[in-house]
């Protein structure tokens, strides 16, 4: 990955889901959030102390006791809790360890008080638009160093430790200050998504350069389907698609120009100036899906999934989220940016991360078993089976059995990221400089309705770079 | 006084003081306190920053630019609402006329009387949910789904109610409007009813018309209840956080956008104090408000207040 | 405004013969065209109301594809399966939940807005103006803002999740209007009655409980039906301080935060068609009430204003 360690992560998929999430533009998440709220979901019953320490054995290697009880939360999102609770079944034919399980929106409502009052879960999910910021219960002295955990045997292969199972990279997100305290545990990878079914229709080929893409925009057009879909009411994912061509044009060093927040970061960065165009272009030459400006990330995917729309811009959590409304010949793929002309990277480099953190809280009652339940999920076999009940990727390296026939997007991801190898990237400014984020996000909707241009967005963003760097905090942040 | 009296008046105020400084004062002061810090919100560990937060407002353009937005609702919120409500209730008090002569409503008023308050048993929530729906900006839209059908609308480019700068709060009042005439309208009529019929028939016997009669007798008679509506719904004004979280363009989180044209104070101070971390800075914004309402009730206090009784 | 008006435009059709005004009072007709555009507009605003909400319960009968298709299709199969889904979410339950609560504390709330806004009103002692403006500014804060300080204090309160500690919490938060409101009522009630009850010996106490405040009833209804609403729809407050503490916990949620919840569920997994059911279930009950209740409502609500 592209990343180095970095002070402040939160894996890339969770900011994600956040903000994804954030849109929901929930009613609720004022008051939850806010609040500090209140309190927990799952049971109370492994607070009630005792000594949950068991023999440790080869098998057992943080002694899980046996009848003891095991608190987990987990964020229900994209990828249901339906996984969570799979693993908690298995763990407790296992181990004989059952659990009280929490599958919730409301991570900051139901746990900070806990947090606060000293009694937190086992496990959490910390992830959505209600997310605890991983940073923060760091600071608060809340959060397990992982290591013990990373360190240890891999239930697959005892020879092997944990870490060395993984995909290269993952674990990143998840440091402070060089401790690993959060485990993204799903593999993500962001770009464009389209129905196989509607392309052999319609006798597409993939599109691998812009131009293509744009003939292909075109030519739905003209049969009145829209070129490109974008969940506008959250202008987070439009912008997966602008700073996407610009890392794929000016690869590592347009990426660390604006991670770095250069004076020449958008403006006078060529590469800015050429994505940003070619996406502005999609717009002047109506391309756009009608109305998908004003629409949230459900509405829209929706009408993609009717064919309204040709393209769309995703994570690869798009399959879960849209599983109920998904025709079952929809054949939905994934894509990676069609590239610019004198593109620095090659067409099959992909915006991949981690996200969706894991945590095990430092005041756990019963951590041994916290400790062996995340274990096991660094298994194939719960691996496995999150990619049958989520339908998705998880940072295991060649984590899912080849047996298990995985729906066609995901199945079109894993086959993404083989090619890429190691031409994989990611931005950092994201988890770095949230008001920044939001700054280049509020510009791109207002180019994506036309109201601004291309050259006016580039001094916007570049004015957020601005305002950002004079920030002290920002001194903190480097990209190497 | 005597003796005695105090002792009523302590026993009469001791429960509702009570629960009013545990529960409300209390808690406001000490939000004060974090406002004074570089609170994160999610622990009790902070660093007293003095005013710094203070001096960030004054140059943070969202918020400048949401206090304003929260004086356009300030404004027109109840002028517009306040209006149609006395329109409707004088239509349906006086604005048809008896077989047997005299003051009445039009035809059909109970009924609407009815109908026209509807809306405000339904919860925010509600209201949320279905002017998402209304103001869906495709063809599944309602409105635009009209619009298209009468062909004042390209289905290709539908209208982006909530995404246009010009059209946002427009878009957002309409929707605090509907939701609020109902009331209004039953409490004007509630007090007009109150005015003695005979003064309107003498009214029309002098060959007064019927807005004549609205603003020479209906209007002054209304008018403590007309200031009364018009705190309430100055309340509203100042707080919209529900209707633009859940409904506007996202500006990272809470709604705001289109590129913050709708963002409110409480938008932009519950991003802060959540999506941003800066809790004691959304604290300080939140003693801004404070300080505005504040200054507001004692304005609207003061021009509402009524003669006291004598003993 | 208008000058008077001329006899000789038509008489309204229900009108037949009135060419000429039968008495004097009998007004008809200041111009057909205002008329119409009155009676119009009335219609219009009606038809506002209704329809989006026809249209909205009309959706829960249709699918997720339908209803982002076009706003106009019908459903194209009856079923009340969705309604069984969307009770199943326990809709039923946040209902009881709700009602439980406002029980409670729209009659304290009632009672201890009444008395503090009744000795405000008519006794006069020290610091009883800053009294009632320290009341009354609580109308205008922000309820957010408050809300962090606040959990933690019915947190020790040990209060979290229990419908005393909502309750309570919602009686201290009503109380600014409830004073402002009461306190102009009180002020305008007759001396005379409460001279005549003090000079017969009664107490303060019983001169309010027995004389003063059934005076005072039509204001209490109307006020008891600001509260009602104002607290029924009140989301904020319960989604802070109504959450299940522990695992054994019971969920306590209110209406209002179960509908969020099936909101926010629709950013993960779309089914709007559960949500608009939801909405449907939620508004009946509230609609149904009004229907039987609006006489006494628009009859509380007109002495309210009769002073």
């Amino acid at each position: 990955m592209g990343s180095t360690a970095h002070h402040g992560a939160e894996g890339v998929g969770r900011r994600d889901l956040i903000k994804r999430s954030a849109a929901l533009g929930m009613v609720a998440a004022p008051g939850m959030g806010l609040l500090s709220g209140c309190a927990s979901g799952g049971g109370g019953d492994s607070d009630e102390g005792g000594d949950t320490k068991g023999k440790t054995s080869k098998d057992n290697p943080f002694g899980a006791k046996k009848g003891s009880k095991l608190d987990v939360v987990v964020f229900k999102g994209g990828y249901g809790d339906d996984y969570a609770k799979a693993w908690e079944a298995d763990f407790s034919k296992k181990l004989g360890i059952s659990s009280t399980h929490t599958g919730t929106q409301e991570i900051t409502g139901k746990l900070q008080p806990r947090f606060n009052a000293g009694n937190p879960p086992d496990i959490v999910d910390d992830s959505g638009a209600q997310q605890i910021k991983v940073d923060v219960l760091y600071k608060n002295g809340q959060l397990l160093d992982l290591s013990e955990v990373l360190d240890a045997p891999s239930v697959d292969d005892p020879a092997k430790k944990v870490r060395d199972t993984l995909i290269p990279g993952t674990l990143d997100p998840g440091m402070q200050e060089g401790k690993i305290v959060a485990l993204n545990y799903i593999y993500t990878v962001w770009g464009l998504w389209y129905s196989g079914k509607l392309f052999k229709d319609k006798g597409w080929e993939v599109p691998k350069t812009w131009d293509d893409f744009l003939a292909i925009c075109k030519d739905a057009k003209s049969q009145g389907i829209g070129g490109l879909a974008h969940q506008g009411k959250y202008p987070y994912y439009i912008n997966v698609a602008i700073m996407d061509l610009i890392a794929k044009k000016g690869g590592l060093d347009a990426m660390k120009a604006i991670d770095n927040l250069d004076p020449k970061a958008f403006v006078g960065s060529d590469a800015a100036q050429e994505a940003i165009e070619a996406i502005y272009e999609v717009v002047e030459k109506g391309y756009l899906m009608p109305g998908t400006n004003g629409l949230t990330h459900t509405e829209s995917q929706t009408r993609w999934n009717q064919y309204k729309a040709v393209f769309i811009t995703s994570g690869s959590w798009l399959e879960n989220e849209q599983l109920k409304q998904t025709p079952t010949d929809f054949d939905m793929k994934f894509l990676p940016m069609p590239l610019l002309s004198g593109s620095t990277l090659p067409f099959e480099a992909i915006r991949a991360g981690s996200g969706e953190p894991f945590v095990i809280p430092a005041k756990a009652a019963n951590r041994p078993a916290a400790q062996e339940f995340m274990r096991r999920m660094l298994s194939k076999e719960w691996s496995t089976l999150f990619a049958k009940q989520a339908n998705s990727l998880t940072i295991l390296k060649d984590g899912v059995d080849p047996g298990v026939r995985l729906r066609p997007g995901t199945q079109s991801t894993v086959e993404a990221s083989k090619a890429a190898g190691d031409n994989t990237f990611r931005y950092l400014y994201t988890e770095w400089y949230g008001e920044m984020g939001t700054a280049i996000e509020a510009a791109s909707n207002e180019l994506m309705a036309k109201r601004i241009q291309p050259k006016e967005w580039l001094k916007r963003c570049q004015a957020a770079v601005d305002k950002q760097a004079k920030d002290p905090a920002s001194k903190k942040n480097h990209r190497d | 006084m005597r003796k005695g009296q105090y002792r009523f008046v302590a026993g009469f105020l001791f429960v509702p003081v009570a629960l009013y400084l545990i529960f409300v004062i209390w808690p406001y002061i000490q939000t004060f306190g974090y406002s004074l810090t570089n609170w994160k919100g999610q622990s009790q560990t902070f660093d007293f920053v003095g005013l710094d937060n203070y001096k960030a407002l004054v140059e943070d353009d969202v918020f400048l630019k949401a206090i304003w937005h929260n004086v356009f609702f300030l404004v027109f919120i109840p002028v517009i609402t306040i209006l149609l409500a006395l329109f409707f209730a004088f239509m349906l008090n006086a604005g048809g006329r008896g077989r047997a002569g005299g003051v009445q409503g039009v035809a059909g008023s109970r009924l609407y009387k009815i109908v026209y308050f509807f809306p405000q048993v339904l919860s925010l929530a509600i209201l949320a949910v279905l002017f998402n729906a209304v103001y869906r900006s495709d063809g599944g839209g309602l409105l635009n789904g009209f619009l298209i059908k009468l062909g004042l609308v390209d289905a290709d480019s539908p209208v982006e109610w909530l995404n246009e700068p010009d059209m946002v709060l427009w878009a957002l009042l309409l929707v605090v409007v509907w939701h609020g005439v109902g009331f209004y309208l039953v409490l004007f009529s509630a007090a007009m009813q109150s005015v003695p019929r005979d003064i309107y028939e003498a009214a029309l016997i002098d060959g007064a018309g019927r807005g004549q009669s609205f603003f020479r007798i209906t209007l002054p008679l209304l008018w403590d209840t007309v200031q009364t509506a018009w705190v309430y719904l100055g309340i509203v004004a100042m707080d919209m956080f529900v209707l633009v979280s859940s409904m506007t363009q996202n500006m990272g989180a809470y709604g705001g956008g289109p590129d913050h044209h709708s963002d409110v104070m409480s938008t932009v101070m519950m991003r802060n104090f959540l999506y941003y971390g800066k809790s004691g800075y959304a604290c300080a914004m939140g003693v801004v408000m404070l300080l505005l309402t504040l200054v507001l009730s004692v304005v609207t206090l003061r021009a509402t207040r009524r003669e006291r009784i004598e003993f | 405004m208008s000058a008077p008006i001329k006899e000789t435009f038509p008489a309204p059709a229900e009108r037949p013969v009135a060419k000429t005004p039968v008495r004097p009072g009998d007004r008809r007709g200041e111009g057909v065209a205002l008329n119409a555009f009155s009676h119009g507009f009335l219609a219009l605003w009606a038809l506002l109301i209704v329809l989006p909400l026809l249209w909205l319960v009309l959706s829960s009968f249709k699918s997720d594809t339908q209803i982002g298709g076009s706003a106009f299709g019908w459903p194209q199969h009856w079923s009340f399966d969705v309604f069984s889904r969307a009770w199943d979410k326990g809709i039923g339950d946040y209902f009881l939940n709700t009602v439980i609560v406002l029980v409670f504390s729209v009659p304290l709330t009632m009672l201890f807005g009444s008395m503090a806004a009744y000795v405000l009103a008519r006794y006069r002692f020290w610091g009883n103006r800053l009294l009632y403006y320290f009341f009354v500014a609580g109308a205008m804060f922000p309820v957010f803002l408050a809300l962090v300080p606040l959990f933690f204090m019915v947190k020790r309160l040990d209060m979290l999740n229990t419908y005393q500690g909502l309750i309570l919490v919602y009686v201290a938060y009503s109380m600014p209007f409830t004073v402002f409101f009461m306190h102009a009522f009180f002020r305008t009630q007759s001396t005379a009655v409460y001279e005549a009850a003090i000079l017969d010996g009664a107490s303060h106490t019983r001169t309010f409980f027995q004389v003063m405040l059934p005076m005072a009833k039509p204001g209490l209804i109307s006020v008891g039906i600001f509260n009602t609403l104002g607290q029924w729809n009140q989301f904020i407050l319960p989604t802070v301080l109504m959450q299940p503490q522990s695992g054994s916990d019971p969920e306590r949620y209110l209406l209002t935060q179960g509908l969020i919840q099936l909101q926010q569920q629709q950013g993960y997994a779309s089914d709007l068609p559960v949500l608009f059911a939801g909405v449907t279930i939620a508004m009946i009950p509230m609609l149904v009430v009004y229907l039987s209740f609006q006489r006494q409502v628009q009859a509380g609500l007109t002495s309210a204003t009769l002073k």
